[in-house]
């Protein structure tokens, strides 16, 4: 209860341009911003990206930010959303950096975590919905609005994303 | 579950976190707080008016009744402001002060003063015309590269991961430059009609150009073989491959046609006069269903084959969101814009759409991108 008036206050502050209280909301979202896109992406630069252009979005909307709304399940629904789409695109079709015509590797990097490995036994939007449910704690309803999904796709994503983690794990 | 999600280590955390705050403070530092406007009023009633708009516009007895409740031009109560997208991706919008990127979540960026933009092929970037001048631009308002060319017109930029080429028009000859802006060429035509190049998804370096006369070139661009080309028509005013480039939609009004790959035509619409199709798109989850607007007199449609909407005086554009699901269609009339789902069965409706763009004209969109 504490936490979220002070989360209000600091994006009433953040809004009338306060640096300060833009630093506390980053401090407070950021590690888990980044942390559910790497988990979705399972890359690192690509995280970073997301999670950085995901709070500037928020940033250039602060002005038209409804302040009851709590600002962390916000940004975190724009971080995840980004992620699978980055992943979608990956997927189906990854694009050259300007100026780096050097072609990438299209092999998957090899992942020493065990729990990474297993997420990665899933596609990227079954493990956004695990991400969300267990690490941002969205409830199913929550996640089934964020992702624009039917509460039953979200609640079978979890089942099996959960079996699928219990057999690597 | 969570500790072990919490557990999992992430490369550079501390350095993403420092760069992360770097950018961010001055993205802050630049901007200036707006006054406060106050999104807390939600319109349910609108919404309800809208949802029983939608409901009544789908079905054939309720399109009377539409008619009835839209007393006059445009959708009441519609939403005051473009407060976000449907759907993932971001909108290329022009207007005549330039071009803006609008992202989902509503958020607004003007680019420049650019008179046309299109978006790479995967949305990381975009390409912007000047007078005399192509600009490679990323979304976020940063210019890659620019590059000096007298009458730069029309850009299209299309491609692979490794290999990306940018297409547009120089006074009236077709050019041709690599994405890093690199290698700038006179192309293979160099008397073309004033219509945007369409590059062929999953055939690298094939490019579809309208030539005077009407007809339809399709080329590879690195040795300028003519592939194909269609019998000279009505000059067409947009050319438009399928995401699969199997199939390429070319509006040529009054009519449009559908050729697939190899330069068979596959499908034509000749409407009766004086009805005329202004746009087509292609969409759905195959993007071989096709979409377009029917004008005739001060009544519009949209088709997809049966009527989706309906509409008094001119529906100007219909672009399909990258996922397929939703059509963007644009309204001049009204100076709304209207998202329909591709199915039919919802629809959001944007009030005062030059207003959003601080635009005196008609928002033109470029394009909807992942």
């Amino acid at each position: 209860m504490r936490a979220a008036r002070d989360e209000r206050a600091r994006v009433r502050g953040a809004q009338r341009g306060s640096a300060s209280d833009l630093e506390a909301l980053f401090r407070m979202h950021w590690p888990r911003a980044l942390r559910a896109a790497y988990l979705v992406t399972h890359d690192a630069q690509a995280a970073e990206d997301i999670a950085q252009e995901s709070f500037l979005a928020a940033i250039r909307a602060l002005d038209t930010f409804d302040r009851r709304r709590p600002f962390g399940p916000w940004l975190h629904r724009i971080v995840v959303n980004r992620a699978i789409d980055w992943s979608r695109a990956r997927r189906l079709r990854s694009e050259v950096e300007l100026g780096e015509l050097v072609a990438a590797s299209e092999e998957q990097p090899e992942l020493a975590d065990e729990t990474l490995a297993a997420l990665a036994r899933l596609a990227p939007e079954h493990r956004a919905v695990v991400v969300m449910r267990y690490l941002l704690e969205f409830t199913p309803g929550e996640i089934a609005e964020a992702l624009d999904l039917p509460r039953g796709t979200v609640n079978s994503r979890l089942r099996r994303g959960l079996d699928t983690l219990a057999e690597e794990l | 579950m969570k500790r072990e999600l919490e557990r999992v280590e992430i490369p550079d955390e501390h350095g993403a976190r420092e760069r992360a705050w770097a950018v961010l403070s001055s993205a802050f530092a630049k901007r200036t707080p707006a006054s406060r406007r106050s999104l807390h009023w939600r319109p349910a009633l609108a919404l309800a008016v809208v949802l029983a708009l939608v409901a009544a516009a789908f079905s054939s007895p309720g399109k009377g009744v539409v008619d009835r409740i839209r007393k006059t031009v445009g959708i009441e109560h519609a939403a005051p402001a473009l407060f976000s997208l449907p759907s993932p991706g971001k909108l290329l919008v022009r207007t005549d002060a330039g071009v803006w990127v609008v992202q989902r979540n509503g958020s607004r960026r003007f680019l420049g003063g650019y008179r046309e933009a299109s978006w790479s092929p995967f949305g990381r970037f975009l390409v912007a015309a000047r007078t005399n001048e192509l600009a490679a631009i990323e979304p976020n308002g940063d210019v890659r590269w620019t590059l000096a060319r007298p009458g730069v017109r029309l850009p299209s930029w299309g491609g692979t991961r490794t290999d990306t080429q940018i297409a547009y028009l120089s006074g009236r000859s077709l050019r041709v430059v690599a994405g890093d802006g690199t290698g700038d060429r006179v192309g293979c035509a160099r008397r073309v009609a004033r219509v945007a190049p369409a590059w062929q998804p999953g055939a690298p370096r094939v490019l579809a150009v309208a030539a005077h006369s009407g007809s339809v070139r399709v080329y590879s661009v690195d040795t300028c073989r003519l592939l194909w080309h269609s019998k000279p028509g009505p000059v067409p005013t947009k050319l438009e491959w399928s995401s699969d480039g199997h199939r390429l939609l070319v509006l040529a009004p009054p009519g449009l046609r559908v050729y697939d790959a190899r330069g068979r035509l596959l499908a034509e619409d000749r409407p009766p006069n004086p009805a005329r199709d202004a746009d087509a798109t292609f969409v759905g989850p195959e993007n071989y269903g096709v979409v377009g607007i029917r004008v005739r007199g001060g009544q519009s449609n949209i088709f997809a084959p049966r009527t989706l909407f309906h509409a008094r005086g001119s529906l100007r554009q219909v672009t399909a969101s990258p996922d397929g699901r939703w059509l963007l269609i644009t309204w001049p009339t009204a100076n709304q814009w209207i998202f329909v789902r591709a199915d039919g069965k919802r629809i959001r409706a944007i009030s005062n759409a030059s207003s959003q763009f601080e635009s005196g004209t008609f928002p033109k969109v470029e394009g909807w991108a992942r």
